[in-house]
């Protein structure tokens, strides 16, 4: 068979002030006609580059040595005017973060419009019409409507449809996706790469899925190239990669990554149920946010927390998982008084925390702590991270001596994994992984009871996400920590979490164990997203059929979308008491609640 | 937006106010009056004239009767030039201030837009490092030295253009003043242009917009120049009020029969009147110039529009 595109030898590098880069260091790969090739590897892989290299989209200070055919074509010597030629129209992509990958200024159908000037010479109602067909063709909900609005109207989902059906517009040979739904919830997640499969298979454009995801490629692949450090690792048709990986990084990858559907890596004794007055008790907790739309307009409230009740006990942790708008965030921050709290009562060993002085509310924060999700920005840039781990031991041990500080911070340095000699480096001469441990050092430095991870580990590689994890159990096992655990990631979630509590546009929808969350979820919110998460299994996802439940993750600004698994309620109701209700929770014995919602057969979707 | 405009200019009424009651009481407190020439008036026709010009009363009640009057619309008689009104001298120099600023507002915009793009797509070359050393020149030079500078060069020593004056009002009498005006506007403005720029051609969009194969025109001109504009936008402001103040030395410089040479003799002859009109005028068209940089940030930026 003819390869599509071949890639020879290929050398990128980066000239960066510290010397020359090699991102890339002889890489070989190709793509077939109509396939999807799944390029995997970790951060630093160079699996971005190698085709980014081919649409010649490198930064400035990149170079990339070699050869890359297409169609008989040199792509890597090809005068920029011919290569514009193929870009956009032979050959497209697709990128990670569809906000900021749309033009902000332009409306949706002036950005889709100017590639069919460019390529085809279309304009006028002719190019519209086919804006609005591709539009369609990517199910975009009110497709016309959308070719007249602005990507800041649009949620993340709805943009990248609009990326997508942007770069098909052509009908490219090859669309090259780099992490494209990475940044997207695992709903969304699901219904892009059904898009995504469904134009491979009506229109036969080949595909290279460039992701550090297994459950993707395993749900969208034909084969895989699997690269590290710029350098090529292995590659195989996806099923014998999954089975039987040839090499120990490929198989590093395949084990760290946690599956929904195999028992948990290591199952420590589960904390018996929580006691009332115990801990952590979390009480109708609200949090509102007054927005305010046009300058006369009436101002609408936001309800980020609707409501929320939950018991810790010591030594447990609570896994909050959630879609982005879900409000998981928001109950982590008011918990801990980041933020001001509406309504409701968190009493913290029995005494009421919102009701804190000052000096008193400092007290409690030695044992109240928070992790938080993008390690590097969440540490002060112009701190060295021994001072940034030692801050703590400033405020609340000032009678230790300089020396006896530093004595701790090496100790707790050592404690997480981090070589002493480092106490002296800055943020930005870390990784991810290592940044992230000092965040957690620093959380941890005065031996706190709760520790809250916003989102901890989600920026992070799975192989460092796997690692940090373990950190946090082998810390909560030797200082006895509770753990509130947030992450819109279940599988994460579910290996670390007693118990999980899963929101939706800032209430309840189902707390239980996390087993019995996983085997026997109840409520059709969680089976969707427990549907929608991809298993690292390529047979395994070929025979798995995902949830689609009607209506999409709606704002929290519309009262009635928390009637959305209600619609027999919602029905019965006038609008004002549809504001008003919420979905009770209900006790189905053993610990498990789960709000009330009508059958799921009323909720899936026709097909 | 109409509503966003009219509670823009509410918000400004008290600035203004503010700005009014300073001038007023500053200008009172400098020594010396309107009537203090080198010869002392005979005393009978100064307590006529203080009379006549409410310079008697108490200062509280002078502040009343003027403010009295501004909220009317009359900004009072000049004090030093008797057959005139303020707002009928303001009336004569304005068509000059506003010809004279207004061209040099849209001077260093363009070129200054324009040495920012070329600055930015020609990163490090020499048109780029060229363009830098004579933005420092613009920077550094004070507008009073750069003023005789051109004047030697262009008006003497070559003799293309008159040395000052305004003429018959065409073209070549404003050459000169208007590259002096604008010179250091430019300077500032493509400085601005260029960072914005290189930071929005390195954004992700731009990299979606090269990946759709589009040329560099296109790219540069429908998807980076709009969001590299804001820097810009931001400084053109205050880019207005250093432009009226400046226009105050340039006017005198080159002879121009601007409102800045009444003013400026105004404040030297204590005409309280005459200045605290100009000052008046000077701040309402400077808030009027904000407010149209505002309604244009809604242009560049639909999200702002959103809000």
């Amino acid at each position: 068979m003819t390869k599509l595109l071949s890639v020879h030898d290929l050398h990128v590098d980066f000239a960066t002030e510290d010397g020359t880069v090699n991102a890339v260091r002889g890489i070989n790969c190709y793509v077939n006609p109509g396939e999807c090739l799944g390029v995997v590897g970790e951060s630093g892989s160079g699996k971005s580059q190698t085709f980014l290299a081919a649409m010649n989209l490198l930064s400035n200070n990149g170079s990339a040595r070699g050869e890359i055919n297409f169609k008989g074509q040199n792509l890597l010597d090809l005068p920029l005017k011919k290569l514009n030629k193929i870009r956009g129209s032979s050959i497209s992509m697709i990128f990670q973060d569809p906000l900021t990958s749309l033009t902000p200024h332009m409306r949706v159908v002036d950005q889709m419009r100017e590639v069919l000037k460019f390529h085809q010479k279309l304009s006028g109602a002719e190019a519209d019409k086919k804006c609005l067909e591709w539009l369609e063709r990517v199910h975009i909900p009110e497709a016309k409507r959308r070719l007249r609005q602005y990507p800041f109207e649009l949620s993340g989902g709805m943009r990248q449809r609009v990326m997508i059906a942007m770069a098909m517009l052509c009908n490219p040979d090859l669309l090259i996706a780099d992490e494209p739904t990475t940044a997207l919830d695992v709903t969304i997640q699901a219904e892009i790469l059904d898009i995504m499969d469904e134009l491979r298979r009506e229109q036969g454009t080949a595909i290279v899925m460039i992701t550090h995801d297994m459950g993707v490629v395993a749900r969208m692949c034909d084969r895989i190239q699997v690269m590290r450090y710029g350098e090529y690792v292995e590659e195989g048709a996806v099923d014998d990669i999954f089975s039987n990986p040839q090499t120990e990084y490929t198989r590093m990858l395949l084990d760290a990554m946690p599956r929904i559907d195999k028992p948990r890596l290591e199952r420590k004794q589960p904390v018996t149920a929580p006691s009332k007055d115990s801990f952590l008790n979390v009480d109708s907790l609200k949090v509102e946010f007054d927005i305010f739309n046009g300058l006369f307009a009436r101002k609408n409230v936001l309800k980020a927390v609707d409501g929320i009740s939950f018991d810790l006990a010591k030594g447990e942790t609570l896994g909050v998982v959630g879609e982005s708008g879900s409000g998981k965030s928001t109950l982590a921050r008011a918990i801990l008084r980041l933020l001001p709290v509406a309504s409701g009562e968190v009493s913290w060993l029995g005494a009421d925390l919102m009701g804190m002085g000052k000096n008193q509310m400092k007290d409690a924060r030695q044992d109240l702590q928070i992790v938080f999700q993008d390690p590097m920005a969440s540490l002060n840039p112009s701190m060295t991270i021994g001072s940034s781990i030692m801050e703590p031991l400033r405020i609340f041990a000032p009678h230790l001596s300089k020396e006896e500080r530093r004595q701790k911070v090496e100790a707790m340095m050592d404690r997480v994994g981090l070589p002493k000699s480092m106490i002296n480096r800055y943020p930005h001469e870390l990784s991810g992984g290592q940044n992230q441990r000092v965040g957690i050092a620093r959380a941890v430095i005065l031996s706190p009871k709760l520790v809250i991870c916003d989102e901890a580990v989600s920026a992070l590689d799975v192989s460092i996400q796997a690692q940090i994890i373990d950190l946090l159990r082998d810390l909560q096992k030797d200082m006895g920590l509770s753990l509130i655990f947030i992450s819109h990631d279940l599988s994460v979630v579910r290996e670390i979490s007693d118990r999980i509590l899963v929101m939706y546009l800032g209430n309840v929808v189902e707390l239980a164990t996390s087993d019995a969350l996983f085997e026997a979820p109840q409520h059709p919110y969680t089976k969707q997203l427990i549907s929608a998460v991809p298993i690292p299994d390529p047979v395994v996802e070929r025979t798995r059929k995902r949830l689609k439940l009607k209506g999409e993750l709606s704002s929290p600004l519309d009262s009635a979308a928390r009637l959305r698994f209600m619609p027999s309620k919602s029905e019965s109701l006038s609008a004002a008491q549809k504001s008003d209700y919420r979905p009770k929770l209900i006790d189905q014995g053993d610990n498990h609640f789960v709000a009330e919602h009508d059958p799921i057969e009323m909720l899936l979707v026709d097909e | 937006m109409l509503t966003y405009a009219f509670k823009r200019t509410l918000t400004a009424l008290p600035v203004l106010w503010i700005a009014i009651t300073v001038c007023f009481f500053v200008l009172r407190l400098a020594p010396g009056g309107p009537f203090d020439g080198e010869r002392p008036m005979p005393a009978g026709i100064k307590a006529n004239l203080d009379a006549h010009y409410n310079l008697d009363k108490p200062l509280i009640q002078q502040y009343a009767i003027y403010i009295g009057d501004v909220l009317q619309g009359d900004l009072g008689p000049s004090f030093t030039t008797e057959d005139f009104s303020v707002a009928e001298q303001i009336s004569i120099g304005l068509p000059y201030t506003l010809i004279l600023g207004g061209a040099a507002f849209v001077v260093s915009i363009v070129f200054g837009v324009l040495a920012g793009i070329i600055g930015a797509l020609k990163r490090n070359s020499w048109s780029d490092h060229t363009l830098a050393a004579l933005v420092l020149l613009g920077l550094v030079i004070p507008n009073f030295l750069m003023a005789p500078i051109l004047q030697l060069l262009f008006g003497i020593e070559l003799a293309w253009l008159p040395v000052g004056g305004w003429g018959d009002g065409s073209l070549r009498y404003l050459v000169l003043p208007v590259a002096v005006l604008s010179f250091p506007h430019i300077a500032r403005i493509s400085r601005l242009m260029r960072g914005a720029m290189i930071e929005v051609l390195a954004s992700n969009f731009i990299r979606t917009a090269r990946s759709k194969g589009l040329g560099s025109t296109p790219i540069v001109m429908r998807h980076a120049l709009r969001p590299s504009l804001m820097p810009v936008m931001s400084y053109l402001g205050p880019a207005a009020g250093y432009l009226l103040t400046g226009s105050l030395v340039v006017e005198q410089i080159f002879g121009l029969p601007g409102i800045g040479r009444y003013f400026i003799n105004a404040a030297l002859n204590r005409d309280y009147g005459m200045v605290l009109g100009t000052v008046i005028f000077y701040m309402v068209i400077i808030l009027i110039l904000n407010l149209i940089v505002d309604l244009l940030y809604a242009w560049l930026d639909p999200r702002v529009r959103a809000q």
